[in-house]
């Protein structure tokens, strides 16, 4: 672990997104119940489809292991993808609720 | 079928999400609101992707793609992931509600 250029911008992505929510989106999503449901099922069911994609037996994505902190957990998976993929669900799902939020606004 | 695992393991979880629709998640029924909520975020995962490929931070295994590119040397499955996943991820919560709906609680 020397470049982390896969760590460093995992831990970014996130504070990306939960940051465009408090300062930009103002959308509530991290205050709903339902949010945190989907969040645990999607967590999930990112251990099979991720661990199937990272399996160091047969891997589809390879990672160069000096641009990662070299844990993975569980199976084969990078610790990073989970911060990836909080950030790319969580992004999407936070531009969902601002159309929402859009459409049925009435000033 | 070894070149498609990628693009199968993508389908596998559009077809395991799509009982969500029929429960009354109403996602793919709002096509508008779903790509203004998923195609902003599926650019900004390409660029990444675009980076770390470029900067030697993954791979892919040739073995377990089709081959078909885009530019950067972002293999067309990244594309397709970056489009299914969110899709999922909002098909989740809002399928979350819906059943919560079903059941007579407020989530």
């Amino acid at each position: 672990m020397t470049g982390l250029g896969y760590t460093v911008p995992a831990v970014a992505s996130v504070a990306v997104v939960v940051g465009a929510e408090l300062i930009v989106l103002h959308t509530g999503l991290f205050r709903r119940a339902a949010y945190w449901v989907a969040m645990a099922i999607v967590l999930a069911f990112q251990i099979p489809v991720d661990g199937w994609l990272t399996k160091l037996s047969a891997p589809i994505v390879l990672y160069n292991r000096a641009q990662t902190t070299g844990i993975r957990f569980p199976w084969d998976i990078p610790i990073e993808d989970f911060l990836y993929g909080f950030a790319l669900v969580t992004g999407a799902l936070l531009l969902w609720q601002y159309q929402k939020g859009v459409a049925s606004e009435h000033h | 079928m070894d070149h498609y695992q990628y693009l199968i393991l993508m389908a596998a979880c559009l077809v395991a999400t799509l009982p969500l629709e029929a429960l009354g998640a109403r996602v793919w029924r709002q096509p508008a609101r779903l790509a203004r909520a998923v195609l902003p975020v599926a650019l900004v995962f390409l660029i990444w992707d675009a980076l770390a490929i470029g900067g030697h931070v993954w791979t892919y295994n040739p073995r377990y793609v089709t081959g078909v590119d885009l530019p950067f040397r972002i293999p067309v499955e990244e594309l397709v992931f970056f489009l299914a996943i969110p899709v999922c991820g909002i098909l989740t919560f809002e399928g979350v509600q819906a059943v919560a709906r079903r059941i007579g609680i407020k989530l």
